[in-house]
């Protein structure tokens, strides 16, 4: 879970104006890779992200995620392999670094960063449960819901069976040696483990129906979600900027360059 | 008016030829509440799903008779529409937990909230019932990271908070501590008071007779006593077919093992141990202990009071931030688990984490193998074990076939077969029925004689007074007390009592001949 609470202007908006917020950060960057727009944008979000509390975080999270990535763009498109054509403005034996190239490389990778960090500051200051919240109410079916915070908390569960599993068949005397022998292990340590998933699927399946979970009629929320006039608004201007910049685009396409 | 009508129910899940009900007929009053005891199998279970109408909505197969519930029909009502008359607490309490939510506030809310109860309301509804459970503190950790016992109180609590007019659990008191579950009798007088109608299954009879105004006793899926407590338990019938409670009249107080003898041969030796769990709080505070040959220990304490630390100490699992653990004379920081587990064998609670082999006897093989005994000796141990826990009949059928309380003894049978001197056992009696615990109560007493020892952490007072002699109470990871059933003083045990309660027969040990 990427959550991080806090009481910051961005934790207390409501998570599908965050959401619509990046989504339109994201088509728009990707739509209009120009380098003022791609600065603008990061610079933007930099400065949010330092006045919600997050940004140490962000940036570890988005380092950790995306250098490898931009390092290799780098490789790849600036020095090893630059666009046809393109002149080099230095040399060093058989890499040429060429403006074309380092240009493109840095483009691609300025849109994964500012679509990266726009969907982590909504990950990080919205409660999973909230943004799952909002978007049954945006009209997600419930049971999709349902399976995405189920998926969020079964995985740590599931390390931490797999760990009192493993302390079981040790306790039997089972060596977890290193290669063959570890596979050896493996019948007794999955085996455990797969059963005890399944069986867990039908009694919980059960338990959610016996709490009237498959009922019709109305349902509350102990999760406040607080909206107001001026974020639905936003979200609208968003979402109509949103559709204008695809078509500008698409017509840019189509008319004279 | 009856707010339990069940006539001639027959049942059979899908996909066998054995009924799990028969002709069964019960009828319970408004504001009544009603046991359901029987051995395992018997069942208990079928008839608390049906009551809810999970049998043959959930689970499928051939019904005949009819059933209501709180006016409402159970066999074709949806279950979703039966949810606000009727709530339900099956046995595993940690697979009740939805799954979708993060703070035990939240999920015992999560019932609500699918009811379209208003906030506020909710918010009312969630305190008391986490309250009445006794967990109000524990409101804001995640269900996932609670003990047993949390767990078994929070699910319970999400069903008090339905306010259901008749609530059906399924042995509720299995990871209790005597207190909670005292506590929990207490909470559904009050309930049945206030005009709730309960129908619980479990096995505890002792805990059964003090709670229930009607008992009805199931075999084989049948119907064999109906009344009072009073009544029910004092039909020969169920004697006879293996309900009844466990003698807790010390057989033969036998004389408790010489300081001496312990000194002289401890199999495993603690010496001033202290743990502390990953973010400082003390678990163990310097613990020291020597079991000796042959001693059966029981390890007693409420929850939380490093009992399950404690024994994975035994064996290496984990090991001392200061002091030692001494296993046959080896240093536990020194050896692995796996060499540990020659001479200390540990059973979690857990039989799902344990069992994998395709039958019985290929599970009680696993131990002996991984100690590479020669085949022989493999068998042997196998077929000694298996004759230890009454297992020779089933030893080819398949662990997950086989009912609760068996699979159960079929993991216990599993470390038994590495034929280790010591055996710790952590809650092994949790959800057997009595039979099953006798089977327990004969292994402890076989090992005595045989000189090999046993550490028991348990709950259940009456299976630690029948058949273990050494007492060790842990109290916020101390040992606050060390001593023998058949030599304990008026101090030791009213604290015993204070803290864990006594055995239900009191601790009446009859003068030697």
């Amino acid at each position: 879970m990427l959550y991080l609470p806090g009481n910051g202007t961005l934790h207390r908006l409501h998570p599908l104006t965050k959401l619509v917020g990046a989504l339109l950060v994201a088509v728009a960057v990707t739509l209009y890779p120009r380098p003022p727009l791609l600065l603008g944008a990061l610079a933007l979000l930099v400065l949010v992200a330092l006045t919600t509390g997050v940004a140490r975080r962000l940036f570890v999270i988005a380092l950790g995620l995306l250098l490898p990535l931009v390092v290799s763009l780098f490789l790849i498109q600036g020095v090893l392999f630059p666009p046809a054509g393109a002149v080099a403005f230095a040399t060093f034996g058989p890499f040429r670094l060429t403006y074309e190239g380092l240009l493109f490389a840095a483009l691609i990778a300025g849109r994964l960063l500012t679509i990266a960090i726009a969907l982590l500051l909504v990950l990080l200051t919205t409660h999973p449960a909230d943004l799952v919240a909002a978007l049954t109410g945006a009209g997600l079916p419930r049971s999709v819901g349902y399976a995405l915070l189920v998926a969020l908390q079964i995985a740590p569960d599931m390390v931490a069976r797999a760990g009192a599993i493993l302390d079981a068949q040790q306790s039997r005397g089972l060596a977890v040696g290193r290669g063959i022998a570890r596979l050896r292990a493996l019948p007794a340590l999955v085996g455990p483990l797969l059963v005890g998933a399944l069986g867990d699927v039908e009694e919980r399946a059960m338990a959610i129906e016996a709490r009237a979970f498959l009922g019709s009629g109305p349902k509350s929320s102990l999760r406040v979600l607080h909206d107001s006039a001026v974020q639905r608004g936003a979200r609208w201007f968003m979402l109509v900027l949103m559709l204008a910049l695809i078509v500008l685009r698409v017509v840019g396409l189509r008319g004279p360059v | 008016m009856n707010s339990i009508s069940i006539a001639n129910v027959s049942f059979a899940y899908r996909d066998t030829r054995r009924a799990a009900l028969r002709e069964l007929s019960l009828q319970v009053a408004e504001g009544q509440i009603c046991a359901v005891v029987g051995r395992g199998g018997a069942g208990k279970s079928t008839l608390c799903a049906l009551c809810a109408g999970f049998i043959p909505q959930f689970f499928a197969g051939a019904i005949r008779g009819s059933a209501h519930v709180d006016g409402q029909d159970v066999i074709t009502t949806p279950i979703a529409q039966l949810t606000r008359h009727v709530a339900l607490v099956t046995t595993n309490p940690a697979s009740q937990i939805s799954g979708a939510r993060f703070t035990v506030f939240e999920e015992v809310a999560f019932g609500l909230e699918n009811i379209g109860m208003p906030v506020p309301e909710m918010r009312s509804r969630v305190e008391w019932a986490l309250g009445a459970m006794g967990i109000a503190d524990l409101g804001e950790r995640s269900p996932f990271a609670l003990s047993g016992g949390q767990q078994q109180r929070m699910v319970i609590a999400a069903a008090l908070a339905l306010k259901p007019p008749v609530l059906v659990l399924d042995e509720p008191i299995t990871q209790l501590d005597p207190h909670a579950a005292n506590n929990l009798a207490a909470l559904l007088r009050s309930l049945a008071g206030q005009g709730t109608t309960i129908l619980v299954a479990e096995h505890r009879l002792d805990w059964v007779a003090e709670l229930a105004d009607q008992v009805v006793a199931l075999d084989d899926g049948q119907l064999i006593a109906e009344g009072t407590p009073a009544v029910v338990f004092g039909n020969p019938l169920l004697a006879e077919r293996g309900i009844r409670m466990l003698r807790t009249q010390r057989v033969t107080p036998k004389p408790s093992p010489t300081a001496a003898v312990t000194r002289a041969a401890p199999l495993l030796t603690l010496d001033s141990v202290s743990y502390n769990y990953p973010g400082g709080v003390a678990a163990l505070r310097n613990v020291s202990l020597a079991i000796g040959a042959g001693e059966q220990v029981a390890m007693l304490g409420r929850n939380g009071a490093g009992k399950s630390t404690l024994a994975r100490h035994l064996n290496g699992l984990l090991r001392p931030e200061s002091g030692q653990v001494l296993v046959a004379g080896q240093d536990t920081r020194r050896a692995s688990v796996a060499s540990c587990a020659r001479h200390v064998g540990l059973v979690f609670q857990d039989v799902r984490n344990q069992l994998f082999a395709r039958t019985a006897r290929d599970e009680l093989r696993f131990g002996p193998r991984n100690l590479r005994y020669p085949p022989a000796k493999i068998e042997a141990l196998v077929d000694s074990a298996l004759d230890a826990l009454g297992l020779r009949e089933v030893a080819d059928e398949h662990p997950y076939d086989l009912p609760y309380a068996m699979r159960r003894l079929v993991a216990i049978a599993a470390v038994v077969a590495m034929d280790s001197p010591v055996l710790v056992l952590d809650e092994p009696t949790a959800g057997l029925d009595t039979s099953a615990v006798e089977r327990l109560v004969q292994l402890c007493q076989q090992r005595a004689a045989r000189g090999t020892s046993t550490i028991v952490i348990t709950h259940d007072l009456d299976f630690a007074y029948a058949a273990l002699d050494r007492v060790i109470l842990l109290d916020a990871g101390t040992i606050a007390l060390d001593a023998h059933w058949d030599t304990l003083d008026a101090a030791q045990s009213a604290l015993l009592d204070a803290s864990v309660g006594l055995p239900s027969g009191g601790l009446g040990v009859q003068p030697p001949k």
